[in-house]
């Protein structure tokens, strides 16, 4: 609706300038790339009709400051306070001149409850009597996010991209954390079973610089420059996060082709908040990249991508890196924990659309490199490892009236010999993965530490690839890993307008087992993890994006590789479950 | 054709059957010839003498201790060695800086090597040194100590239950410096079995590697990958494939394209020297590990009817701690009878065959460990192991039992106060009061701290006796039982080598004095023909694996497991106890819930009591096996 006004205000703006300069003759209406329209003579005018006003006429006329706060004259008022409505702090009018501001503020509140593999700690026990490894597994998580974003825009964003745009968006965090065991949290085990932390992170801080226009329909190349998002696919399966790079960016022929070209460094994170950290070393880590898109190919309503990205990480040369709770982080508290460096290079060929009613995601990764000193195998010299690894996924769906019904897929291969120097298993540079029920499915948001395996998770926080890395946000990545394999359907279902649920059910498993055997010293029966089920609701009271109100939860049936190694459900363990309640508010 | 093929491969696999079943039987015949000792040291000479080495020690010993032969290659000068950490640390604190013959360290690294090894893990001393540290690993900020802190004082010349004299014998026998984390000692092997140990000390320093994260070219772990070479462990067993917590253990930093030579030299038989209470001149066959002659020899199902434990010997074919009844609780006054201490002895033996290993390849091998059960005066009253045990687990299960029994005891605080202050060498090492560690405990665990009756683990005792408190934290302290980390180091833990170190230090001179009970606290007063072992007659352990034993609320005696991961020790004495309780129902079995070290709070932390493992059976997803018991 709000885009509506915008148009329908620009329509009159532009209805207006045409009065004033009406002094040539009409001209038929023009499209770029199109023969101009022949002039059509109108029908006689009805002679019972008003007459038309007059050309040459004086016309009447209100005076308004600029074309921008016309529609004040018809009663809608600026206020700021609504963002909804016509707003000068929403861009929706110059400040000055061409300058438009844009203020946001999104309030993003979770409260998480979830049961997860926790070890009892290690020196010291919360509790008398904790005389097994495994401990007590609830937990819960209140986390705020105070997102705040204020954009400098120069240029008439109507139908053309800005001219220029500067953009802060400073988040501010809080987050308060309890658990059963010691020693979960920080590593020292003093400190006891709940924490609480806070953080303001650096999310965006960019110029962005509008080169040229290269054709009519406003194709154009543009430069940004400074933290800003990025993602590199449709799903986040290889990098999604706000990082400091430059990026050339632009389209072609019409929109159907759009590239980015870029590089980035990555700047360390905050532990607790997963937000930028200032003030840290600059990990020595970059990603050069570019990709192309080409939509509507091969048919109208599939857009085609592909990617090549060079992800080069020099941390082999660095100190150890302990994060705030005290943990290793870098080298990996896992093998040799030799520190190692790496160059991987990721191909990558992805598509998302749809072919008719049947709509369609797909993504297809090849990684190859090296690293430079083999976790498991550099025992008297670094042992270099050759990474050959490779990613595919595929989410079809399809609608029936108010119901989607979809089906998942993927497979990132795995290593089957740590010790010989080939790495065959799949990891990304940061992965954010919109997919299987994302953050709403057990899997993806819980991190399932590898006990009793080293100092890594099996599958980190907002990630599904079973990467044995020490955490997405300080981690290298590790292409020693088993590997993932998850196979699952899920369903949407727009009950309202403002409420959709949705259910996912996917199978979760190692591709291959012998990293985790190794680690833990211990044969695994099965490769499978299980069954990872979940429902989610999204409600939109007021059928905008305003307010969204969101839960779901989640629970894993643990397959047999998974009881191998955890205490299930069962007589030995409980299950494992992620509840979460999510309220976002934006201005 | 798919059928022919079929027949044709079950054909070879039941001939490989065979092929493998007979190679393991010869391959547990395996000993090392007096030929192999030439080779050996005739190895180490060439590489010496190509690294400009003018002089050094290497000692070459058999999987139960004895000293095969200790070569000496200038024996004009005797080589001397340093102890150090290499943190600086001065002379006056425990064995840091003291100098002694090289030969003491030659022989105490190939000890450690043929001790920690087995047919399902080889370690060596580089293994060591990293399992005895202040972190495990070495350097990594906030991680507990070695998951072995300690057991560097293990196989001590003092001890009751090793071997003792120069004469070749029975095993398993006593080191002069217990187990060394010195890098240059390494298993030796034949027919996949370990044969012995090869121990170099060339470069004078004796030491440890505290920084793991590069790649060393020690003089003398470089003189020792030579002297190994056909000698050398199976790949797949190596330190370097086992993993503890994800991480691989390390085995050495160099291998065979560091070293420069590939033929042996000659060996001058007379510098095979004479280490006075260790080993005679000259140099020997090593015994059959297995036989009646090594010491160590399977029960033949006579003592343990149940099981395939094997036993130690003394020599003449007499079991050495067979199944008896307690002497002090005698069974009448709520001793345990020998079948008491039979069964729980048993019972844990059970639970290891079942225990998925965490130090052993291939993946799925049973834990291999050597239980022991004392009295509540110290005496043993039962002592077995499963076939493949590394034998450093032997003495060291006798002292987890018996440092159990210690803390548990409400006499300690007393005993350990009437030592006084010890003057070892005058001006130079001085040892305080062990009243001190005794306040520092009171201190931190309350004014009744080891005189009133809580029953410790071996696992709590190492939570006390680190130099970090809590474990691997720094900027608090160290744990009471353990020095000041500006002095502490693996070679001066604290009260662990206070208590001992007395003895080591008479014994440097090379006097052949007989074992004297390693401390000098008192004497068990135990009836018995006998003299009873002191208190801690095989020293003070102090990483985890046992337990001390009640009969309802009366302390009656203590288990002490060792040789596999520290949780799978902890688990196989605390299940078998339990599950010896419940076949039993005579009222003996673990210390009551209520009165154990983790109800405790030590400086605010709670103590540990025992750690079950994670996924602790072969076959089977059990967890949580112990919670409750």
């Amino acid at each position: 609706m709000r885009r509506q006004i915008i148009i329908l205000c620009l329509a009159l703006a532009s209805t207006q300038q045409a009065y004033a300069t009406d002094d040539q003759d009409e001209q038929a209406r023009r499209r770029p790339g199109r023969p101009e329209q022949e002039r059509r003579d109108l029908p006689p005018i009805d002679p019972n009709a008003i007459a038309p006003p007059a050309r040459i006429l004086p016309r009447e006329t209100i005076p308004v400051p600029d074309r921008w706060r016309i529609i004040e004259s018809v009663g809608v008022k600026d206020n700021w306070l609504d963002p909804y409505n016509q707003n000068t702090l929403k861009a929706d009018r110059p400040v000055f001149d061409d300058w438009f501001v844009n203020l946001a503020a999104i309030s993003d509140t979770v409260y998480e409850l979830r049961a997860l593999p926790t070890p009892v700690g290690f020196q010291s026990s919360a509790r008398a009597g904790s005389v097994d490894v495994f401990g007590q597994e609830d937990q819960n998580v209140f986390n705020q996010n105070l997102i705040t974003s204020l954009s400098l825009i120069k240029g008439d964003t109507a139908f053309k991209p800005p001219d220029l745009e500067f953009r802060l968006t400073p988040v501010l965090n809080y987050s308060r954390v309890k658990v059963q065991e010691d020693r979960v949290l920080k590593i020292d085990p003093r400190a006891g079973t709940k924490r609480t932390d806070g953080h303001i992170g650096i999310q965006e801080l960019f110029v962005d610089y509008h080169i040229r226009n290269i054709s009519d329909r406003f194709d154009f190349d543009s430069i940004r420059v400074g933290i800003q998002p990025l993602t590199l696919d449709f799903r986040g399966f290889l990098f999604q996060d706000q990082q400091p790079g430059i990026r050339l960016f632009g389209t072609r022929d019409n929109n159907l082709w759009q590239y980015n070209i870029g590089w980035f460094k990555r700047l360390e994170k905050d532990t607790n908040s997963g937000l930028n950290t200032f003030g840290s070393k600059v990990r020595d880590d970059e990603l050069f990249f570019a990709n192309l898109y080409h939509q509507d190919f091969p048919v109208v309503g599939y857009t085609v991508q592909g990617v090549f990205a060079y992800n080069r990480n020099r941390e082999g040369n660095d100190k150890p890196f302990y994060d705030s709770n005290g943990f290793l982080q870098r080298p990996a508290s896992l093998g040799t924990e030799r520190p190692s460096g790496y160059d991987v290079y990721y191909a990558g060929f992805n598509g998302d659309g749809h072919f008719g009613r049947l709509n369609l995601t797909h993504s297809i990764y090849a990684a190859f490199g090296d690293i430079s000193a083999n976790s498991f195998t550099s025992v008297t010299r670094n042992e270099k490892a050759k990474i050959r690894s490779y990613f595919a996924a595929v989410e079809p769906s399809m609608d029936f009236d108010w119901i989607r019904l979809r089906a998942q897929a993927l497979y990132a291969s795995g290593d089957g010999n740590p010790f010989d120097n080939h790495a065959r298993g799949f990891d990304a540079i940061f992965e954010n993965p919109q997919f299987a029920g994302a953050e709403t499915s057990f899997w993806i948001r819980q991190p399932v530490p590898l006990i009793g395996g080293g100092g890594v998770a099996m599958s980190v926080r907002n990630g599904m690839l079973i990467n044995l890395r020490t955490s997405k946000e300080h981690g290298q990545s590790n292409f020693i890993n088993p590997g993932t394999v998850l196979l699952g359907a899920g369903a949407d279902f727009d009950v309202l307008p403002e409420l959709r649920i949705s259910a996912n059910l996917n199978h979760i498993s190692m591709a291959k087992k012998e990293v985790i055997e190794v680690l833990r010293n211990q044969p695994l029966t099965s490769k499978s993890v299980g069954w990872d089920a979940s429902v989610a609701t999204i409600y939109r009271p007021t059928f905008i994006q305003n307010v969204v109100f969101r839960a779901s939860a989640a629970t894993l049936f643990g397959g047999g590789g998974f009881k191998d190694l955890f205490a299930v459900d069962g007589d030995s363990g409980k299950r494992f479950y992620s509840v979460l309640f999510n309220l976002i508010l934006t201005y | 054709m798919s059928r022919t093929l079929r027949f044709s491969i079950r054909q070879v696999l039941t001939s490989l059957a065979v092929v493998i079943v007979f190679l393991a039987a010869s391959a547990q015949a395996q000993h090392l010839t007096v030929d192999d000792v030439d080779r050996v040291v005739g190895q180490a000479l060439a590489e010496a003498a190509s690294r400009g080495v003018s002089n050094g020690s290497i000692a070459v010993t058999d999987r139960v201790g004895n000293i095969l032969g200790v070569y000496v290659i200038d024996t004009s000068v005797a080589p001397m060695l340093t102890v150090s950490s290499g943190r600086g640390i001065p002379l006056g604190n425990g064995l840091e800086q003291i100098e002694l013959p090289a030969v003491f360290g030659s022989l105490a690294k190939a000890l450690t090597s043929a001790y920690l090894s087995s047919s399902g893990n080889a370690f060596s001393t580089r293994t060591a040194s990293l399992i005895v540290q202040e972190n495990f690993y070495p350097g990594e900020q906030g991680q507990p100590g070695g998951p072995l802190s300690g057991v560097q004082f293990s196989q001590l010349p003092c001890s009751d239950l090793l071997q003792f004299g120069s004469e070749f014998g029975p095993g398993p026998r006593r080191s002069p410096l217990g187990l060394s984390a010195d890098p240059g000692g390494f298993p030796l092997y034949k027919g996949g079995v370990v044969v012995g140990g090869v121990g170099v000390m060339a470069d004078g320093t004796y030491g440890l590697d505290a920084m793991v994260s590069d790649y060393d070219r020690n003089l003398d772990e470089l003189i020792a990958t030579a002297a190994l070479r056909g000698f050398e462990s199976p790949v797949d067993i190596r330190a370097n494939r086992i993993t503890v917590e994800g991480k691989v253990f390390r085995y050495s930093d160099v291998d065979l394209a560091d070293v420069n030579t590939n033929t042996p030299s000659l060996v001058n038989l007379a510098n095979y020297v004479k280490v006075a209470g260790y080993a005679p001149a000259g140099r020997r066959a090593g015994s059959i590990f297995g036989t009646i002659t090594s010491g160590v020899r399977p029960d033949g199902r006579r003592d343990y009817p149940a099981l395939d434990v094997w036993v130690l010997d003394d020599g003449q074919g007499a079991t050495r701690y067979a199944p008896r009844a307690a002497l002090a609780p005698v069974p009448a006054a709520g001793g345990l009878s020998a079948l008491e201490a039979q069964t729980i002895v048993s019972d844990a033996l059970t639970i290891a065959f079942r225990a998925r290993a965490q130090i052993r390849r291939p993946l799925g091998s049973h834990a291999q460990v050597t239980v022991s059960v004392v009295d509540a005066e110290s005496n043993v009253l039962s002592l077995a192991r499963t076939p493949d045990a590394p034998v450093f687990g032997v003495d060291v299960s006798l002292q987890k039992a018996r440092s159990a029994l210690f803390f548990s005891r409400p006499t300690s605080a007393a005993e350990l106060r009437a030592i006084g202050q010890q003057v070892l060498i005058p001006g130079v090492l001085t040892i305080a009061p062990l009243g001190s560690y005794v306040d520092a405990m009171q201190q931190f665990v309350g004014p009744e701290a080891l005189s009133n009756g809580i029953a410790y683990a071996e696992r709590s005792v190492g939570n006390l006796a680190r130099p970090f408190y809590p474990d691997g934290l720094t900027g608090f302290g160290n744990g009471p039982l353990a020095r000041p980390y500006s002095v502490w180091s693996p070679f001066n833990t604290g009260l662990q080598l206070d208590l001992v170190l007395g003895d080591i230090v008479a014994r440097l001179d090379g006097s052949e004095r007989a074992p004297q009970g390693c401390t000098a606290l008192p004497q068990a007063s135990s009836p018995s023909p006998t003299p009873g072992p002191t208190r801690l007659a095989n020293g003070l352990q102090i990483f985890a694996g046992g337990v001390p034993i009640y009969r309802g609320e009366q302390l009656i005696g203590a288990i002490g497991v060792s040789g596999d991961g520290i949780d799978q020790d902890d688990m196989i004495a605390f299940l078998g106890l339990h599950n010896a309780a419940q076949r039993l129902a005579t009222g003996v079995g673990n210390a009551p819930a209520a009165r154990r070290a983790d109800t405790v709070a030590a400086s605010g932390v709670n103590l540990r009591y025992v750690n079950c493992p994670v996924t602790p059976f072969l076959g089977s997803r059990e967890q949580r096996v112990c919670v409750g018991k």
